[in-house]
């Protein structure tokens, strides 16, 4: 092996990365389909905190709608209750998202498989029930009148108020999820994390805490859906418990599932098909439901390995994902 | 504050709980399977007997035997769709395809039934009995009976029947179960009927109380999850008093603290008692006990 | 008459590992065939093919016939009840059910083709499993356990029985006591296909014998022309250290 394929792997990612970034100009630039790409990179985003807990860690977490509604919850009380800024917005989601799944993490270190599944929803119940009662987060009004998305960098200010306008920062948190899933796997605790799935009583022999790796790999997790989540308070300008509905899990899920577990464009790719459906071919709200639910059950049942397991790929690449 | 009313509606809705949670009680005890496609199937019972009424003027009984034949049927679908990864106890695949599973029904639902509220009208909701300080109607007194009797009789069915015999043996051990010469997607096809036309059952004697939407399903089963869980995974005499405790909790601790609260904190309750003790959350152990 | 069993260029692979190639195999009705070889020879690979049933799915090919007809193919449960009736090695009962609950399960065709037998003839071939009739299989003795998996096998009105390591793990005593019933049942006619690592112990009660290497006969015959061979007193001499 040279230098030359990694250097083209570079150069290839960043042509692809510029090529993503003008995609809703080739797509015609109208407002529909700026609106449509942002929230398809908010929401990939959010189905990347799950993914990393689905796919690595192997566990299914139903708390991914609250670390979602976190990050959005806390962006829209910090910027319109307290006059903060996007960035303090940001900070908070994170912060708030990490407290939560702290005590989550904690809560569910020793449940596993359903178990752990149904403390993750009943924490998720509960998270919506505070939302919709507590004043201080809206109640079931929610939080309206977000400000539009303003980000200062030194000397440089950004300001969106536009779907165009919106994107370049939808698709810059799109490229920093990536690279940190990306990064996660070559990772130390990424690798961990796969041999906790894969053979926990060898991993606990290799000198690996299967716990403490549960708990760092949500503490990662969670913060990636809420960014998403903070992404998605200024894009809506609004939340409300609807954050918390099982249609954002069953997207998160399905996304993930649905190209193929552990590839890294998977749960990308997956959101697109998803929300351009519903954006550009839309069934109305029960016929999009009954199209999500179908393709969701289609796959498990008859690919259940994901759509990318249909490709022949040559096994060089294989490995390189194993 | 009549605490002894409190005390009858936690009674009510105590076996409510338990009857809306036999049906994936058997089917977690007996086939692992968490369905979270439950609080749909409950919800598409209760717009079909609503929907045969109000169509055909049936009466309200006719509507439930339909309901019930529509629960098992829809029970049967699921059966056949999720086979392969029931066979293969691939659970992760499972729980996350009875999410889509409900996902469409809800779908399909809202598509066939509409958006708005409805009133699934039953004749015994006019009755009413009082005895002095408490009064209930004459269908919530059935609604108590019938969970009592579908309780006993599937505990007498598991316990003194072969096919109640075959249902644990698929319980303890799937592929052993072929070499007893009994075809184990013949035992699962029963289960999941029984797990649809139990929960349509629930939905056709429980939904009169209230309006019922498309969208309900999650918040109407939402007890359930805890039923199943506190009454020890797949046991049903623990269903049983685990309904019957959580409808008195939720009962006086919404009239004593808070309505608004009360579903969290039985969820509360819930996460406190899986950690500190998740060793009794392993499957099968007590299952038909 | 043709053969109870025959086996006829059998291929069983996992993956793309050929784990038993058996070219021709033939059991007479009211034989009891005995298959030896050390662990890992395929032994169970071989006796779990047979029945069609197996943990990790294998591959199969060739033809398996039970009285001339091919059952390759069929699924367990329909072949146990058609009187193919495997005793899986180890666990072969069910723990949460009660003995006589495990002896009554069982299903079977009127045309399984076997003799069946009663709860009571059960309980006069194991008297203990009489005693222990309310008890749950998990509470049983190893011993009794095995009892019970062949007294439900034999409920099943078995054609062929296919019994996989009876012994293993049960005290020299109850080793005997236990092969010498199974002969005693083939002395009555049925047809018993054994496979066993107790060298010994095959040779006391079988008929006629296999050995297995490597997913390999390397050697079969009658039992009293087989004793000498050499490559089975290795066998032994092997399976005794």
């Amino acid at each position: 092996m040279n230098a030359h394929p990694t250097y083209f792997r570079i150069l290839g990612t960043v042509a692809l990365a510029l090529l993503g970034f003008f995609l809703p100009r080739f797509l015609g630039g109208s407002s529909h389909v700026y609106d449509t790409l942002g929230t398809i990179a908010s929401f990939s985003a959010m189905s990347y905190g799950l993914d990393i807990i689905l796919s690595d860690l192997g566990e299914i977490s139903l708390a991914h709608t609250a670390f979602f509604a976190t990050g959005a919850y806390a962006s829209a009380i910090l910027s319109v209750d307290y006059g903060q800024g996007a960035w303090v917005a940001m900070a908070g989601a994170v912060l708030a998202a990490l407290a939560l799944a702290l005590v989550l993490g904690l809560i569910t270190l020793r449940t596993r498989e359903f178990a752990f599944s149904l403390v993750t929803y009943a924490a998720a119940v509960v998270c919506m029930n505070i939302a919709a009662n507590w004043d201080f987060l809206g109640g079931s009004d929610g939080i309206v009148g977000i400000p539009p998305l303003a980000l200062t960098i030194g000397p440089l200010s950004f300001a969106a108020s536009q779907p165009p306008q919106f994107w370049p920062f939808a698709y810059g948190l799109l490229l920093l999820t990536l690279y940190v899933v990306h990064r996660f796997r070559r990772s130390r605790l990424g690798q961990a994390a796969l041999m906790v799935h894969m053979n926990p009583r060898l991993a606990s022999m290799c000198g690996v805490d299967g716990n403490r790796v549960r708990l760092l790999v949500f503490l990662v997790s969670a913060p990636i859906s809420a960014l998403a989540g903070w992404l998605y308070a200024f894009q809506r300008a609004y939340v409300g418990t609807d954050l918390f509905d099982t249609y954002f899990l069953v997207l998160m899920l399905t996304g993930v599932i649905l190209a193929g577990r552990r590839l890294l464009l998977g749960p990308l790719l997956g959101t697109a098909l998803l929300v351009g459906q519903k954006s550009f071919f839309s069934l109305g709200a029960y016929g999009d439901k009954l199209v999500l639910g179908a393709v969701l059950v289609g796959v498990l049942c008859f690919c259940p390995k994901g759509l990318a397991s249909l490709w022949p790929r040559a096994p060089g690449r294989a490995l390189r994902q194993m | 504050m009549n605490i002894a009313q409190q005390l009858v509606n936690g009674i009510i809705i105590g076996h409510a709980y338990a009857l809306v949670a036999i049906g994936w009680t058997l089917l977690l005890g007996a086939a692992r399977l968490v369905n979270f496609g439950h609080g749909q199937i409950y919800m598409v019972s209760a717009f079909v007997a609503w929907w045969i009424m109000s169509m055909t003027g049936a009466p309200y009984v006719l509507a439930v035997v339909v309901a019930i034949a529509a629960g098992a049927v829809i029970g049967a679908i699921m059966q056949r769709l999720f086979l392969r990864l029931t066979l293969s106890q691939d659970l992760v695949n499972l729980m996350i395809a009875t999410l889509g599973f409900g996902q469409i029904l809800e779908g399909a639902a809202g598509l066939t039934f509409g958006p708005k509220p409805e009133t699934l009208t039953s004749p015994l909701q006019a009755v009413t009995f009082d005895f002095g300080p408490v009064w209930f109607t004459a269908q919530d007194a059935l609604a108590v009976g019938a969970t009592i009797l579908v309780f006993l009789g599937l505990h007498v069915v598991l316990n003194r029947t072969r096919f109640g015999a075959a249902v644990r043996m698929v319980a303890e051990d799937p592929p052993l179960v072929a070499l007893y010469g009994i075809p184990i997607s013949r035992v699962y096809i029963s289960i999941f009927a029984f797990e649809g036309a139990a929960v349509a059952l629930a939905a056709t004697l429980i939904a009169p109380r209230t309006p019922i939407l498309t969208s309900m399903g999650f918040e109407q089963v939402v007890m359930t999850f805890v039923v199943v869980v506190l009454g020890g995974i797949g046991s049903v005499g623990g269903s049983y008093v685990a309904g019957l405790l959580l409808g008195l909790f939720t009962a006086i601790f919404s009239a004593l603290i808070s309505p608004a609260y009360t579903t969290a904190a039985v969820f509360a309750l819930l996460i406190a008692f899986m950690v500190l003790r998740p060793g009794k959350l392993a499957a099968g152990g007590n299952f038909a006990r | 008459m043709s053969a109870r069993l025959q086996l006829r260029d059998l291929r069983v692979a996992y993956d793309r590992n050929l784990a038993v190639t058996i070219d021709h195999l033939a059991v007479e009705p009211g034989t009891l065939a005995a298959v030896i070889g050390a662990n890992g020879a395929g032994k169970s690979t071989l006796i779990n093919a047979i029945a069609n049933w197996s943990r990790a799915a294998p591959r199969l090919s060739g033809e398996i016939l039970i009285d001339g007809e091919a059952v390759g193919g069929k699924s367990a449960d329909h072949l146990a009840r058609r009187g193919v009736v495997l005793v899986p090695e180890g666990r072969g009962v069910f723990m949460g059910l009660t003995v006589e609950e495990n002896l009554r399960a069982g299903l079977f065709a009127a045309r399984a083709g076997g003799r069946a037998y009663s709860l009571a003839d059960i309980y006069t071939l194991f008297p203990r499993l009489r005693e222990r009739r309310s008890n749950l299989g998990g509470s049983l003795s190893g011993g009794e356990r095995q009892m019970l998996a062949i007294g439900r096998a034999l409920r099943m009105a078995p054609r062929l029985l296919l019994l996989d390591e009876p012994s293993i793990g049960l005290a020299p005593r109850l080793v005997s006591l236990l092969l010498e019933t199974i002969r005693a049942l083939a002395d009555g006619g049925l047809t018993v296909f054994l496979v066993e690592q107790n060298v010994r112990a095959a040779i006391a009660v079988a008929d006629s014998l296999y050995l297995l290497e490597r997913g390999r006969v390397v050697a079969s015959g009658d039992v009293a022309a087989m004793k000498d061979d050499p490559r089975i007193i290795e066998a032994y001499l092997g399976a005794r250290n």
